[in-house]
């Protein structure tokens, strides 16, 4: 008997209003992604990739179809519902960062510790700072960073609450390509040692390398899906 | 740049920002409006107020004398060429019916008196046409005692003349200390036919006028100077205008129009603070553009240009709709509460109060948008590139000419308002200081919160106290404007609440509504008594004697009157006149003791003078004043002085002196009693056969008058006040809305994060309340203290503030902050949280 997969969903489908007519930006996407697994979806623009992972992560709703995290369904549930569920189970970076520009990089790491209820949250934003190399910058405000720091603010904000799954949406696509490796490397350290699960969205090839699972989207459907890390 | 490129610029900067700019206009409208409309209203009851107290005085000025007056006088009217001019002349003089006979004051009046008001007959009809030289119209109380009916003939300086009419109501002063019988009305020329005028020792001439230019305060003292220059021997003349013609409600009058004058200033703040809010709003809105502006090379003083052009043709828009929406404030009011309005008050379009809203208007809207504007200048060109760059500092001669721009337009629209020039100086030095303050207050705040261990804090307190702490966000401004709202509506709670209050307690409904002249010594227990059975309440009766004042400091006052024709008019007058006394061990409750101590000198005979009256003497505490007593010199030593609310109707007097210290000097006792109409005219039935010398003086009809001048009074400063609030609550709601940016975005990310909607909620009230609670705290002090000036200097009421209230007012900000704050953002709090992966 196989262990209940992380996240599925089954028939995944999202249509958009658009210009009088409906849309359909995912097709009856099935896809299932197990525990501690680093999955990447790629896709060129428009290929539903960010739907994808907006769906997945309950910040969105589907037209139809289920999605189950740890084998439970969030497609039925309420916005209050779901936000208890991402504070306890789901992180996310973003391509923009996405940092509390009111808020201290410590700040920032400390948020959602602390709406998780995480105890001794300031040491555990401390070491995780301390782990993206900015142990010095605590006190420092996002627009006093450079991006690449930013987005390893974001890293330590996404895995503080030890999450059950970890979106990233394209990472790495605002920093310059030596950053950007940076920054994947983190990734990659940061879910080996948490064991998070990792879902990342991008469109480019080279960085869906470093996962274990590559999911092709075109069209709003799965194209293909290729297995291995192709390092 | 040339001049035509900024106004293309300025216009393509309008295209395509619709609804925006829809909302901006409309927003300046608004704070145009409030100036306007505030301003409007107190026009509009300014107008009415004169139309009252002319009412009280039938005419628009009065000169009084003692001897015939100088032709030479009317020649000082000459200013208006319209002026209308009617006689009067007064005596008391005895009437006779049959055998019984009665002290009466003889009225002989020109047929065009009164110019305003009515005397009212009965049977009914105008007293010019009514009378001739052979008939008289008479007090019905005369008639009474008199036992003589309408058509009767009484015998006046022995010549007969037929009764016209009974006089119920006529306008004029009610002066119940100087009153000496029942009225009598006759013609100037049944004055001459009567042969009284011979005697013309005790006669009182009176000119009246119509003058339909309405001159103002500064016009009639103006004249009152130089009548006192051009006429020799001017000390015999008095000279008063309507609005000092009724003492019962001269000091009513003068804190209703000292409060009109601070609405008029407040709605100057309220308009500013709302246009420059919304410019802040607007140019936050429009970064982005102004970077590319200055990617593409404009430099900061050519987009400030553009944008200033922008906002003064904006502004025009909406100050022409605003002045326009604001002028329809009184024709509102005179719809929905007609019976504010007195019956002299006319509705008129004045194009020239039109067109001075529009100035008022444009003006504050282009001065108080220039400190928001030179945000402009702080947009960096790097913000093409990040939208969280840093602004640039702005340079420290544009902000400080910014700030001396928004000084100067508010002086000199408050001269406007007020047409005093210590008033604008005063007004714009305390907003400053107030600017100051809530900027301090503010940085002191965002110091506080940036030094506060934050790590220990609850994550919802702290993301408040954070977004406090954050540089360059705004705080400063937005407390600042938070703080001028809560400064105006605080200030005009606390001072229409008091205000209202005092005309309201003020209303004389159980003041009295017959006196009682020349009860005797002997007599006093016997009237009392019989008063009482009739039902009277309120029975009061004070001894008076009549004198009249022989030196001041032991200098006669033939020495000093004519000294002080350089000075005011009425001073010499006052000198010159005969003076009343009582005396009494308590002051009336009407009375408040505001400068040394009742009867505190055990050594001398003492005298407590009230305040305005010593003024007009020339007298203070420690002055000796001298009386001629029927011939005997009795000094007293001024020990008090003491304010009157001659609103109350009770009998009150200028001079009061030590109980005992005149005793047995000739003296008579005046009585005062409240009855109802009908057991008045028994209780005349009775004193005619039981004390016939006693003269009842029915003071029914001016009370009732006087009354509703008050009423009227009351109500409109509520409404006035209720008025400036609600505006002052929308644009401060507004000032709250703005200065809560949009936070779409954050909410978003919030959400995904996994905060709850209520959490959201409560992260941002918390944030708002904050920045509430500091301009509430700073505004509502302001509030306080300048309240307290406004009605202990400038009114003279007293200041009996709520202080508890302080704490309540600086809450209810920091609430409304936060609700408004939130409403503003109700659409950004429903932002569904897959809006963070649209970057």
């Amino acid at each position: 008997m196989t262990a209940v997969p992380r996240l599925e969903c089954i028939a995944l489908t999202r249509t958009l209003p658009s210009g009088g007519q409906a849309l359909t930006v995912l097709d009856h996407v099935d896809l299932s992604i197990s525990a501690g697994e680093f999955c990447a979806i790629l896709g060129p623009s428009g290929s539903g990739k960010s739907t994808l992972l907006g769906l997945l992560a309950g910040l969105d709703r589907p037209t139809s179809g289920e999605i189950l995290l740890d084998g439970e369904r969030i497609d039925d549930k309420s916005e209050d519902q779901l936000s208890l569920l991402r504070r306890a189970k789901v992180g996310f970076v973003f391509q923009s960062f996405q940092l509390l520009g009111n808020l201290t990089a410590l700040e920032n790491v400390l948020l959602p510790l602390e709406l998780a209820g995480v105890r001794a949250a300031p040491a555990r934003a401390r070491e995780l700072l301390e782990q993206v190399g900015l142990g010095a910058r605590t006190h420092h405000y996002p627009s006093q960073l450079s991006g690449g720091e930013q987005q390893r603010v974001a890293l330590a904000r996404a895995f503080g609450p030890r999450p059950s799954v970890l979106f990233a949406d394209e990472p790495t696509g605002n920093l310059d390509a030596a950053t950007g490796a940076r920054i994947l490397e983190l990734l990659s350290e940061l879910h080996q040692r948490e064991q998070t699960t990792l879902v990342l969205v991008t469109h480019d090839p080279s960085i869906a390398r470093h996962a274990q699972r590559r999911i092709h989207l075109r069209a709003g459907r799965v194209e293909r899906i290729e297995e291995g890390v192709s390092v | 740049m040339k001049a035509l490129d900024v106004l293309r610029g300025a216009w393509r900067e309008s295209r395509g920002s619709g609804p925006r700019l829809l909302f901006f206009i409309a927003c300046l409208a608004l704070g145009v409006a409030a100036i306007t409309g505030v301003s409007g209203l107190v026009d509009a009851i300014e107008q009415a107020l004169v139309a009252q107290s002319r009412e009280l005085l039938g005419a628009d000025v009065s000169i009084q004398a003692r001897r015939p007056i100088d032709a030479k006088v009317d020649e000082f009217l000459a200013f208006d060429a319209q002026r209308e001019r009617a006689q009067a002349r007064e005596t008391p003089t005895l009437v006779a019916f049959g055998q019984r006979s009665k002290l009466a004051e003889l009225k002989a009046v020109s047929a065009n008196f009164p110019f305003y008001g009515r005397i009212v007959l009965e049977p009914d009809g105008r007293l010019g046409e009514v009378l001739d030289e052979q008939s008289c119209a008479v007090a019905p109380e005369l008639a009474n005692e008199l036992g003589a009916r309408v058509g009767d003939e009484l015998s006046i300086g022995g010549k007969p003349y037929r009764i016209a009419a009974l006089v119920r109501d006529e306008p004029g002063r009610l002066d119940i200390g100087f009153t000496l019988g029942p009225r009598v009305f006759v013609t100037l020329e049944g004055l001459a036919r009567s042969g009284l005028e011979q005697f013309g020792s005790r006669m009182r001439y009176r000119e009246l006028y119509r003058l339909p230019s309405s001159p103002d305060e500064r016009r009639i003292a103006q004249l009152k100077r130089e009548v006192n220059e051009g006429i020799e021997d001017a000390a015999y003349l008095r000279i008063e205008s309507h609005r000092e013609a009724q003492p019962t409600v001269r000091r009513s009058l003068r804190q209703v129009e000292s409060y009109l004058g601070l609405v008029a200033l407040l709605s100057l703040v309220l308009g500013g603070v709302g246009v420059a809010q919304i410019v802040r709003a607007w140019v936050a809105s429009r970064t982005q553009a102004v970077a590319v502006l200055r990617v593409l090379g404009a430099r900061p003083r050519e987009v400030l240009a553009m944008y200033l052009t922008h906002v003064a043709l904006l502004a025009l828009v909406g100050s022409s709709l605003g002045a326009l929406a604001g002028s329809f404030a009184p024709h509102l009011v005179a719809r929905i509460a007609a019976d504010l309005l007195p019956s002299g008050f006319e509705l008129s379009w004045s194009p020239l109060a039109l067109l001075r809203g529009l100035g008022l208007g444009v003006g504050i809207a282009l001065v108080f948008s220039t400190p928001p504007l030179t945000a402009v200048w702080r947009v960096s060109p790097a913000r093409v590139l990040r939208t969280d760059i840093e602004p640039l500092p702005a340079p420290r001669a544009v902000a400080w000419g910014a700030a001396a721009l928004v000084a100067l337009g508010l002086f000199a629209a408050a001269w406007t308002q007020s047409r005093e020039l210590t008033v604008a100086a005063g007004f714009t030095a305390a907003l400053a200081v107030l600017a100051g303050a809530l900027a301090l207050g503010a940085r002191a705040l965002t110091r506080l919160a940036a030094h506060v261990p934050r790590e220990r804090l609850n994550p919802y307190l702290r993301n408040g106290v954070a977004a406090l702490a954050r540089p360059g966000i705004g705080v400063v401004g937005a407390t600042v404007a938070l703080g001028f709202g809560v400064l105006v509506i605080t200030l005009m709670a606390l001072v229409e609440s008091r205000l209202s209050e005092r005309l309201r307690n003020a209303l004389p409904t159980d003041a009295p509504s017959v006196f009682l002249l020349d009860v005797q010594p002997d007599q006093r227990e016997s009237v009392r008594e019989l008063a009482t059975r009739q039902g009277a309440v309120n029975y009061s009766d004070v001894p008076v004697l009549t004198a009249r004042l022989a030196s001041i400091n032991g200098v006669s006052v033939r020495d000093i009157a004519p000294g002080r024709a350089e000075a005011k008019g009425r001073e010499q007058w006052v000198l010159m006149r005969e003076q009343r006394i009582t005396w009494a061990s308590t002051l009336p409750a009407d009375n408040r003791v505001v400068a040394g101590e009742l009867w505190s000198d055990p050594q001398r005979l003492e005298l407590s003078v009230e305040k305005d009256f010593a003024e007009d003497l020339g007298v203070g505490l420690g002055d000796r004043l001298a009386f001629d007593v029927q011939g005997v010199e009795i000094e007293f030593a001024v020990t008090s002085l003491r304010t009157v609310e001659w609103e109350s109707f009770g009998i009150n007097f200028f001079l009061m002196a030590e109980p005992g210290s005149l005793d047995h000097a000739p003296h008579s006792v005046l009585a005062a009693v409240r009855l109802e109409p009908a057991q008045e005219a028994s209780l005349q039935r009775e004193l005619a056969s039981s004390a016939p010398n006693v003269t009842p003086i029915g003071v029914r009809a001016i009370l009732e008058k006087v009354l509703a001048v008050l009423s009227k009074l009351a109500a409109a400063v509520r409404v006035l006040g209720l008025f400036t609030i609600l505006t002052g609550l929308v644009i401060l709601a507004g000032v709250a809305s703005s200065s809560a940016v949009h936070r779409g975005r954050e909410v978003a990310l919030l959400k995904t994060l996994g905060l709850t909607r209520a959490g959201v909620v409560t992260l941002f009230g918390i944030e708002f309340a904050l920045v509430g609670l500091v301009a509430g705290a700073i505004g509502a002090t302001a509030a306080f203290a300048l309240a307290w000036v406004f009605l202990e200097r400038v009114v003279e009421l007293g200041a009996e503030l709520p202080w508890a209230a302080l704490p309540a007012a600086t809450l209810a900000t920091a609430l409304a902050s936060a609700l408004c704050g939130l409403a503003a953002n109700l659409r950004a709090l429903a932002s569904r949280p897959i809006e963070s992966l649209r970057g």
